[in-house]
């Protein structure tokens, strides 16, 4: 009996199988060679359990010093930092090489990436393996544990699906807003301090209900630069809070998707910028 | 009879204007960044939008608090806002340049530094010195500005204007010899990334330009107290807003002076260490 020939289903899993295994053996290697160095193993490691500690610790404090934040609890002001600080563990994680390009393109090492058989964006999030994302990961994890037992809501399986997308949806989100910073790369010489600059605006002020800040820095944290999506409108959904927002009602439930929807937006325009990427020297 | 090049009475001025040559390396940093205005006009948009909300976080935070850890608005305000100023001027970003030490080392090129008629330890602090003056220009044009639209208040007194420069100043001194501690790892552990990020890290929020070091717990600030990352932005901002009384002077430049005389001496030793385990790759 002659095997049936493989449908295009089947076809497409089998290539979409191997492509992953290809991706996680590069990734199993890149975290081989990082440990290589052990010295800068462990400072990577420390660092980022450190960075999340210190934002969560001074949260707290800001929460004891000023009570009664915008009329949230402080219990919904730590949902509000455990979603912001889950995301930014999961964005370390998977995209922290975007931060890489500028040095990548500066290198020419990019042109070789062009004529490799996978993806350029793909090669670029496999370049080195990111250490202090053990250490981010790790701590938002647990600070997420924490802050969880504090909000005292009624979870039902609904809301933590919602939870879950929002997390998702804040982790897409900060690196739609990585990869559209990287594109400048492919022409101008940036500084890697326009990466840090991202991620620090989100880390200061996507902790605190927007709530409490004036019109102007509300729209700008929401419509030029979305941190309100990362975990403010998630969490006023979740504590029920979403009229004090001052966004569409259906905007702030649908606030999970808008991170999808941008990181498209975003590899799209990315793999438009690559078109016109020139080599250094033409 | 052999004519003389120049008259003996010249020499001095002719020895001192070229000890004074290499300081040109200086302008490599002004260079650079004029040729490729992306990162100043990126830089700009940076500052003003973090000094913005920044500005209106402080207040929001104290908008039902009169005092708060010993500031009032104004004072945590100015405090917040001159830590965004040191944080963006601090250093100039070498890195996307292939500039940074640890970069100089995997590419060899670190050996001209060691061959050069100037010693790699000066050629250091002439470039540590464009990257300052380059950065300060930018910092006082922002002072200036936010002085101009009220968002900083001014100190309390000339007194604790001078206090606050001083410190300032030595404080600088600090960082840059933790700078250099930092550089100079990469001698040892051929990659130094991870500990460049941690310093910095560590020192941005440990000398309070992250947040003001008077809202942490007092475990966290009496634990900050053995360690040189205070003295470098918090007690210059802390004199400035008027948080520490200009009295507090002696005391503080007593550690200040401490911490640069042990730091100086450290990095001296490091430096002859650094020289006699110079690699290019290849032997």
């Amino acid at each position: 009996m002659t095997p049936m020939p493989a449908t295009s289903a089947e076809r497409w899993l089998r290539r979409f199988a191997r492509e992953w295994r290809t991706a996680l053996r590069i990734t199993a290697i890149s975290l081989r060679a990082r440990t290589q160095y052990r010295g800068d193993f462990i400072a990577a490691l420390a660092m980022g359990l450190a960075w999340q500690t210190s934002i969560f610790v001074f949260a707290t404090v800001i929460l004891t010093r000023f009570p009664g934040l915008g009329g949230w609890t402080s219990g919904g002001v730590l949902l509000i930092v455990a979603i912001r600080m889950l995301s930014h563990g999961g964005m370390v994680l998977v995209f922290n090489s975007l931060i890489m390009i500028p040095y990548i393109v500066q290198q020419g090492a990019l042109d070789g990436y062009l004529i490799r058989p996978m993806p350029v964006y793909r090669q670029i999030l496999l370049y080195t393996f990111p250490l202090n994302a053990l250490g981010d990961s790790f701590s938002a994890l647990l600070l997420f544990a924490f802050a969880i037992t504090r909000v005292h809501l009624a979870w039902t399986p609904l809301m933590a699906l919602y939870l879950v997308a929002a997390v998702i949806g804040g982790v897409l989100l900060e690196a739609a807003i990585q990869t559209l910073v990287s594109t400048l790369a492919f022409r101008f010489t940036i500084p890697i301090a326009v990466f840090m600059w991202f991620d620090r605006m989100i880390a200061t002020f996507g902790n605190y209900p927007f709530s409490i800040l004036p019109l102007a820095a509300r729209a700008f944290l929401t419509y030029l630069l979305p941190v309100a999506f990362v975990a403010y409108l998630p969490a006023a959904v979740l504590t029920g809070r979403v009229a004090s927002t001052g966004v569409p009602e259906w905007l702030a439930y649908a606030s999970p998707a808008v991170g999808p929807l941008l990181y498209i937006l975003a590899r799209y325009a990315w793999y438009r910028a690559l078109r016109h990427y020139e080599s250094v020297g033409g | 009879m052999v004519p003389q090049a120049s008259p003996p009475n010249e020499w001095p001025l002719t020895r001192l204007r070229s000890s004074l040559l290499p300081w040109r390396g200086m302008r490599v940093t002004l260079i650079t960044e004029l040729t490729q205005p992306v990162r100043y006009v990126t830089q700009l948009t940076m500052v003003v939008t973090q000094l913005a909300l920044t500005y209106w976080l402080w207040r929001a935070l104290y908008a039902g608090v009169r005092m708060s850890a010993g500031l009032d608005v104004t004072q945590a305000t100015s405090y917040a806002l001159l830590g965004v100023l040191y944080l963006q001027f601090r250093s100039v970003d070498r890195w996307s340049n292939g500039d940074t030490m640890v970069q100089l080392m995997f590419e060899g090129t670190i050996a001209y530094w060691f061959i050069r008629p100037v010693s790699p330890r000066r050629w250091y602090l002439i470039r540590m010195c464009g990257d300052l003056a380059y950065g300060a220009v930018w910092a006082l044009v922002a002072y200036l500005a936010c002085r101009a639209a009220g968002a900083i208040a001014g100190p309390p007194s000339l007194a604790a204007g001078g206090a606050a420069l001083l410190t300032l100043a030595l404080g600088l001194v600090i960082t840059y010899y933790l700078q250099v501690v930092v550089d100079l790892m990469c001698f040892w552990s051929t990659v130094n990334d991870s500990a460049v990020v941690a310093v910095q890290f560590a020192s941005s929020l440990l000398s309070g330009a992250f947040a003001p070091l008077w809202f942490f717990p007092g475990w966290f600030q009496r634990a900050n107290e053995f360690l040189p990352f205070q003295s470098t932005l918090n007690v210059p901002l802390s004199l400035y807003v008027g948080r520490l009384p200009v009295s507090a002077l002696p005391g503080q430049l007593a550690v200040q002076a401490a911490w640069c005389a042990s730091l100086a001496l450290f990095t001296w030793w490091l430096w002859r260490r650094a020289a006699a385990r110079v690699t290019v790759l290849g032997g």
